[in-house]
């Protein structure tokens, strides 16, 4: 503590932020959760139906659930895209001696890049007439049998809309990981290598455990990340065709401003948020026992 | 990492009867040259979809419609990027996501570094609380504030201004912000402030002549990490912002997809290109501040 504050001075650097904070983020979340105990559409009056859209949300609404299950399965393909992807290139790229720097920055650049650009370009990607990149690239090496409209399958939407925000966030990912793998102690390495380790045991015996605590905020961050995920498949097909490629996000989005239904959007964003918290919550569970067994 | 250039003549200069350096003379084994094609293979479909929006860009449009994806175009045509200008709001968007992105950003660094200043360097009998009160902006998903900022600004009349962005923008990038200034305070020697102390300044002094000046390498850190987030914001300005004259970028992108869904391309290709092009020449630029405000923003966790 400095040896000259006061109390008021405290409060002078401490308020101006806890107010922006507090207005932009802190309010809002009271706010939902009062708000999804109310039925309103934002003209007429507000009515208290107390747990009415809870009940709703979890035993009456397909919808709900059909967007669930796929927001599992936009996060599963995410995961594996940006963890399995990071780590291997993380992994590949401690090995290199040149070329290094040029590789971070070439693998990060999509990171940098709208999503709403990302969304076209991977309209154009997917497109059958005109031909796109994915289902030329399927002709020529054979598997033609394979080319289809893959936004407008609904066998294929879903992971159609999930492998762009893979493909956006792996090299940051990445970068992360081989920062943490860099730290590995040398010597550690060089001991297991003279005791005749393996690539493969010197990966999963000390690289790997040593990077854990960074793999597991790493993990934190992409599956939260991944269960708030919206701009992409919102904008390439609003949840389509059906509710095929509809996320609990873009039902939310669709429930609040285009059914103007506030109270029920609330009560989806309370539970997005909840998901999001259970999701941290086991996977430091999990790591955990993993580390204690 | 300091030694000098090899010279060319190297080999003749060693001895001819030492043993060469085993590792450089090694060919290379097979593990490292499968990776190697392996690392490229990864890379060319990250960078490669990139090239190909450039390339498509310049295409002209029977060229589009007719060609092969994966040859380069006939011929090159820069009249995409004209028609890019003359459909949408090009020069507008691009200064109105200027604008923003300042606004959330001169907010994010002062109030940030503020924040920090009186949680890691005044310290206070509650820090402990507020620490955890700032730790739920970043796990909480930006979703959450949609509907109640959407109703509470429209009961304010602020719908429809940069405030409304700039808002929610900088109140969810505080959190990381403050980890970040917090985590560089740290390193700053207690003795100095102690010396300035027993010189008679107090905190106001001590923030605005040792601490901010030496933070200006946080700062940059903090700018360019939030600024690729807010600058590519399409969430905020898509349910607070109507007006064509306020519409950021990835809004303005929008436009070009036309009634029907029918949407001339190549212009939005070229219009995407533009739009990417000033924040790609910051990072390209400046991609190793970058990189490493990435990195230690999770590493240190």
């Amino acid at each position: 503590m400095l040896p000259n504050r006061s109390r008021l001075s405290v409060l002078v650097f401490l308020l101006p932020p806890l107010l922006l904070y507090g207005v932009a983020v802190l309010f809002p979340i009271v706010q939902s959760l009062f708000l999804s105990f109310f039925s309103w559409n934002g003209i007429s009056d507000m009515e208290f139906v107390g747990l009415a859209n809870y009940v709703r949300m979890l035993t009456a609404d397909d919808i709900f659930w059909r967007s669930f299950f796929n927001a599992l399965g936009y996060l599963a393909i995410c995961l594996v895209l940006q963890l399995g992807g990071a780590l291997l290139v993380a992994s590949l790229l401690t090995s290199m001696r040149r070329g290094r720097e040029l590789i971070k920055t070439l693998y990060l650049l999509p990171a940098v890049i709208s999503t709403v650009a990302i969304a076209f370009l991977f309209v154009r990607i997917y497109s059958i007439d005109p031909v796109g990149l994915l289902n030329q690239l399927l002709h020529w090496i054979g598997l033609g049998a394979l080319e289809r409209p893959w936004l407008s399958d609904i066998n294929t939407v879903l992971a159609a809309v999930s492998a762009p925000e893979g493909w956006r966030f792996t090299g940051l990912y990445m970068l992360i990981i081989y920062a943490a793998l860099l730290s590995v102690p040398q010597e550690l390495e060089e001991a297991a290598r003279l005791d005749g380790a393996s690539r493969w045991q010197l990966f999963t015996k000390i690289r790997f455990p040593h990077i854990m605590p960074v793999w597991i905020t790493t993990t934190i961050m992409a599956t939260t990340y991944g269960l708030r995920g919206f701009d992409i498949p919102y904008l390439m097909t609003n949840g389509g065709p059906g509710q095929s490629s509809e996320l609990l996000t873009t039902y939310m989005y669709k429930t609040a401003f285009s059914s103007t239904d506030f109270g029920y959007a609330s009560t989806i964003a309370v539970f997005i948020v909840v998901e999001c918290l259970v999701a941290v919550g086991l996977i430091l569970f999990m790591l955990k026992r993993k580390a204690d067994a | 990492m300091t030694a000098p250039a090899a010279p060319i003549t190297r080999p003749r200069a060693v001895p001819s009867d030492s043993p060469p350096p085993l590792r450089r003379r090694r060919p290379p084994s097979l593990h490292s040259t499968l990776s190697r094609v392996l690392i490229a293979l990864i890379v060319i479909v990250q960078v490669y979809p990139l090239a190909w929006l450039f390339i498509t860009s310049l295409r002209t449009e029977h060229d589009f419609a007719t060609g092969d994806p994966f040859a380069l175009p006939k011929s090159l045509t820069w009249e995409n990027y004209a028609r890019a200008f003359e459909t949408g709001n090009l020069w507008l968007n691009i200064l109105n996501s200027f604008i923003v992105t300042m606004g959330a950003n001169v907010l994010i660094v002062l109030l940030g570094m503020m924040a920090a200043y009186a949680l890691q360097v005044l310290g206070f009998r509650f820090s402990k609380f507020v620490r955890s009160l700032f730790l739920i902006g970043i796990i909480v998903p930006v979703q959450i504030a949609l509907v109640p900022l959407f109703i509470d600004y429209s009961t304010i009349n602020l719908l429809d201004t940069y405030a409304s962005m700039i808002i929610p923008l900088a109140g969810f990038a505080l959190p990381m912000s403050i980890y970040l200034f917090s985590s560089f305070f740290e390193y700053i020697p207690r003795e100095t402030y102690e010396a300035a102390s027993l010189d008679g300044a107090g905190p106001y002094r001590i923030f605005g002549l040792i601490t901010l000046p030496l933070s200006v390498n946080t700062v940059v850190t903090v700018v360019l990490v939030n600024s690729i987030f807010i600058w590519n914001d399409f969430i905020f300005a898509n349910t607070f912002v109507l007006s064509e004259e306020l519409k950021t970028i990835p809004l303005g992108l929008q436009n070009y997809i036309g009634a029907m869904g029918k949407t001339d391309w190549t212009a939005t290709f070229a219009a995407v290109c533009v739009t990417i092009t000033p924040l790609l020449l910051v990072f390209l630029v400046l991609n190793k501040a970058m990189i490493q405000g990435l990195e230690s923003g999770a590493t240190k966790g």
